[in-house]
Formats: structure tokens, C-alpha cells, sequence
């Protein structure tokens, strides 16, 4: 990562979009405290991420992309765990009631592997929400899930916004990037290209002859996306 | 809900208490493999209890001494070695590292935890030894049983430590856990047998193992201990810090 600086504002949904190894995980991780950059600052409500990890990792609601919690737990003993963790102190019947509120009612007593790809997410979603973060960073959180599964995904990450969370996400569905962000960032090789509205975005490269080329009609901001960062594979 | 502010410092103590429930909570889920693993020092005690067998092994306090090392090998050097590269692999460590908890409270309720099925086991060794072989234990004996077998234990999981300091795989961890399990127990039944000779018998006496099984000996007979006793309880002491020393300073909390 080299040069990377954006700001996310109170309540905006800011999508960070890159092809695989742009560099996306790598700038939530150095958000998460997971690594160290070398140089620069991450700034949480003012609180330097690095100097002081515990007080910027309480202000963080964090999905990781591969999502593991302890194999041999139920769900119950993990959001029982976790939100200790974030200094919420939870009583059975508030974990029943927050599963329940997430369509998780039934399965308390399962491990997490047990549920499906879409009841991982949510009760994920649940965990990093549990003590109401002023930024959430969703890695990838929509990978693998059939339509349905994600339109309730996306309605829990606007209810996260309209309680006044920020919050941070990466994808590779420029769908998604359309409906949800405020904002989106593209990066490639480690690198910012461009920081903008979805909207603005297409409206500032629809002429530039590599969208053209690329686009059947009118344009989206997928054919602004493959335009800026190039249509070779590079894998 | 029971919440603090959002934004300020989590209480260490609830989130350190709660890890430790969840820690628990894991080791009572694995109780099968705590079980298999109180099973081969019952099987050690139960072949060294004929008088001529337990002469050879050098009396009934070695043979409880062997039976318990035997037993923290295993729930220290399979159980916790093999439980942290998978759980490291699988994502889980990443997951409580961007929680606000200090990491070193992570390891501190992964090794009470670890400790704690340590003391247990010892516990239950002493116990079913003291019926075979027709020892009276005193009090003063059991407690000093608890605090070697903590010693014992921390000698045997910084082994374990090591291990998943030094590899990265799970499947690594796992190979090299057994060769060392393997090699540690067959050092203890003939190198204390006699069966490697005089440099064997050495080296099994000052190994690990052997230091480990020399001080269950003789805190179960106090009024005899000596200066190899002293030097080995210093020999645990050691093993222990040098591979806590490689196991901490190599970890990787991330397997990739």
C-alpha cells in the first residue's frame, strides 16, 4: 500500500472497491490494528489507531472475510463472548431475543458451522454490531450469498447507518457498490485511483474510450471499474 | 442489556472472565480427548504395579511419576499445540484480535485453562496410583503433587508453544507434536528401564521428561529428596523458559 488516504464521514456507507490483491484486506487490516503500516496514520474519531489500539478497536465493529469463531462453541456462548469482549454484558434472555431478532431463534444451541452461509453472515453481522461501533468494517460481507440473503443484509447494514454508524466495506459487486455506498474508493496495486459517488464516477468517465469500449450502452460503474484498473487477468 | 458508553475502555476483567468461560467450555466439550488422555497414565500405573515390574522402573513413586508425565505430555503437547494451529488456521485468533482485548489475556485463559486440566489430571493420577501400589499419600504430599504438576505442565505446553511458534501449518504442528509425544515416552519407558545404557540413562534423566518424572518422585517422598532432585526442579525450570522464550518470541498469530 502506498499513498492510500481517504475519510470516512459519520453515517456515510463508503465502499473500497480492487480487484483481488489491490489491497483492500490489507487497508482493513492496518484499520483493524492486524498489521502495522510502515508509515502514515489511521485516525478513529481522532484516537490513532496504532498508539492507542484498545480504545480504537472498542469503537470498531469488524467482519472479517473468513469468518471463524470457536468450532466447539454454540452461537449463544459466541455472542455471549464477544459482546463480554466489547464490555457488554449480556443475560440469556438478551441473546435470545437479539437471535431471534436476526431469524437465529432456532439455532442457539448449534455451532457456528452448522448454519448456512447466509445465517453465518447475519449472526456476524449481529456480533460486530453488538456494542454499536462508530465505524463498521465488513470485508467482502456478501460473497457467496443467494439475492435474498444479501437484500437483508444490505437492509441490516442501512439500519447500522441510520443509527449513526459509519461504515467501511469492500467488495467485488459493483452492484452492491451502486445501491449501498455514499462513496466509493478504487484501488489498484496498492494504490488510490479515484474516490467519488458512484453517480460522479460514471458521470466523470463516461467519455474516457476505454469505458466505451467496454460498455454495452449506457454505462455502469462496473465498465468505470474495469475501464480504470485495466481488463487483462492478471492471476 | 448491561452496556457501557460506546467508544470507551471494555472492563478487562469481563471480557477476561468470559474468555475463560468460553475456554472452559471448549475443554468440557473435549472431554473425550481429556479422558484418552488420563487413560494412558492409568494404563502405565496398572502395568507397573507387579512389585518386579515397578522395580525396574525404579519403585512405585517413579512409576506415578512416569504415569503423570506421560499424561501432561499429552494434554499439553497434543492437546494444547494441536488446539492452537488449528484454531490459528481456521481464523479464530484473527477474529478475537480486533476485539478490544489484549492478546495477552487470549493466551493467559487459553494456559489456565490448560493448566487447570493439568492439575486434574495429576490429581487423578496420584489418586488411582496411591490405591495400586498402597501408598498414603499425606495433604501436605497432594499439594505439593498440584504445584509440580503446574510446573510439569508449563514445561510440556511451552514445548507446545515452541512448536506452534516454529511452524505454521496446522498439519506441521500436528506431525511434529506426535514425533515429539513418540519420542518423549519411548525416552521415559526404556531410558528409565535402563534398556539405553549408561549416556541413554543420562539423557532421559536430565530430558524433559526425566527431570519431570524425577521431581513427582520425589515431592511423593520428601524426607528423601537430594541434590538431583534440586538440579532438576532448576533443569524444569529452564527447559521451561528457553522453549517459552522460542515459542513466544517465533508465534505468529496469523496463519497465512
Amino acid at each position: 500500500m502506498d499513498g492510500v488516504s481517504f475519510r470516512v464521514a459519520r453515517g456515510e456507507v463508503f465502499g473500497l472497491l480492487g480487484r483481488n490483491g489491490a489491497g483492500k484486506s490489507s487497508t482493513l487490516s492496518a484499520i483493524e490494528g492486524l498489521i502495522a503500516p510502515r508509515s502514515g496514520e489511521v485516525l478513529l474519531d481522532g484516537i490513532d489507531v496504532r498508539r492507542h489500539p484498545v480504545h480504537a478497536k472498542a469503537r470498531l465493529g469488524v467482519q472479517l472475510q473468513a469468518t471463524s469463531f470457536q468450532p466447539q462453541l454454540t452461537i449463544t456462548q459466541i455472542v455471549r463472548l464477544y459482546a463480554a469482549l466489547y464490555g457488554v454484558r449480556m443475560a440469556g434472555r438478551e441473546v435470545a431475543e437479539g437471535l431471534h431478532g436476526i431469524g437465529l431463534g432456532g439455532e442457539a444451541g448449534k455451532a457456528f458451522k452448522q448454519l448456512s452461509g447466509g445465517q453465518q453472515q447475519r449472526l456476524s453481522l449481529y456480533i460486530a454490531t453488538v456494542h454499536q461501533p462508530a465505524l463498521l468494517l465488513l470485508d467482502e460481507p456478501t460473497v457467496g450469498l443467494d439475492p435474498q440473503s444479501r437484500r437483508q443484509l444490505w437492509a441490516r447494514i442501512e439500519d447500522v447507518r441510520e443509527r449513526g454508524g459509519s461504515i467501511l466495506l469492500t467488495t467485488h459487486s459493483m452492484e452492491e457498490a451502486e445501491a449501498l455506498c455514499d462513496r466509493v474508493a478504487i484501488i489498484d496495486r496498492g494504490a488510490l485511483l479515484t474516490c467519488e459517488t458512484p453517480r460522479n464516477l460514471i458521470e466523470m468517465h463516461k467519455h474516457d474510450p476505454e469505458v466505451r469500449k467496454l460498455a454495452h450502452g449506457q454505462v455502469t460503474l462496473e465498465d468505470v471499474f474495469v475501464g480504470l484498473t485495466g481488463s487483462q487477468i492478471r492471476e | 442489556m448491561n452496556s457501557r458508553s460506546p467508544g470507551s475502555r471494555p472492563s478487562l476483567w469481563l471480557a477476561f472472565s468470559a474468555l475463560l468461560r468460553a475456554d472452559l467450555a471448549v475443554l468440557i466439550k473435549n472431554r473425550r480427548a481429556l479422558l484418552l488422555s488420563i487413560l494412558l497414565p492409568i494404563i502405565v500405573l496398572a502395568l507397573g504395579s507387579s512389585s518386579r515390574e515397578s522395580h525396574h522402573i525404579g519403585g512405585p513413586l517413579s512409576v506415578i511419576g512416569l504415569a503423570i508425565a506421560l499424561g501432561l505430555i499429552s494434554t499439553s503437547i497434543l492437546g494444547y499445540a494441536l488446539t492452537i494451529a488449528s484454531d490459528r488456521e481456521q481464523g479464530v485468533f484473527q477474529r478475537l484480535r480486533v476485539t478490544p482485548t489484549p492478546v495477552w489475556a487470549i493466551m493467559t485463559s487459553r494456559l489456565t485453562t490448560q493448566a487447570l486440566a493439568n492439575v486434574l489430571l495429576a490429581l487423578a493420577v496420584v489418586i488411582v496410583g496411591s490405591v495400586i501400589h498402597h501408598l498414603s499419600i499425606t495433604p501436605g504430599e497432594y499439594a505439593l503433587v498440584l504445584l509440580v504438576s503446574v510446573l510439569a505442565g508449563a514445561v510440556f505446553l511451552s514445548i507446545g508453544q515452541a512448536l506452534v511458534g516454529l511452524m505454521k501449518s496446522a498439519d506441521s504442528v500436528n506431525a511434529a507434536a506426535r514425533a515429539v509425544v513418540v519420542g518423549l515416552i519411548l525416552l521415559a519407558a526404556f531410558g528409565q528401564r535402563g534398556s539405553l545404557g549408561t549416556t541413554g540413562g543420562s539423557i532421559t534423566r536430565w530430558s524433559p521428561v526425566g527431570a519431570v518424572m524425577t521431581l513427582f518422585a520425589a515431592v511423593l517422598n520428601t524426607p528423601a529428596w537430594d541434590t538431583r532432585d534440586s538440579l532438576s526442579l532448576l533443569a524444569c525450570a529452564g527447559y521451561m523458559l528457553v522453549f517459552a522464550a522460542i515459542g513466544i518470541k517465533w508465534f505468529r498469530w496469523d496463519a497465512r
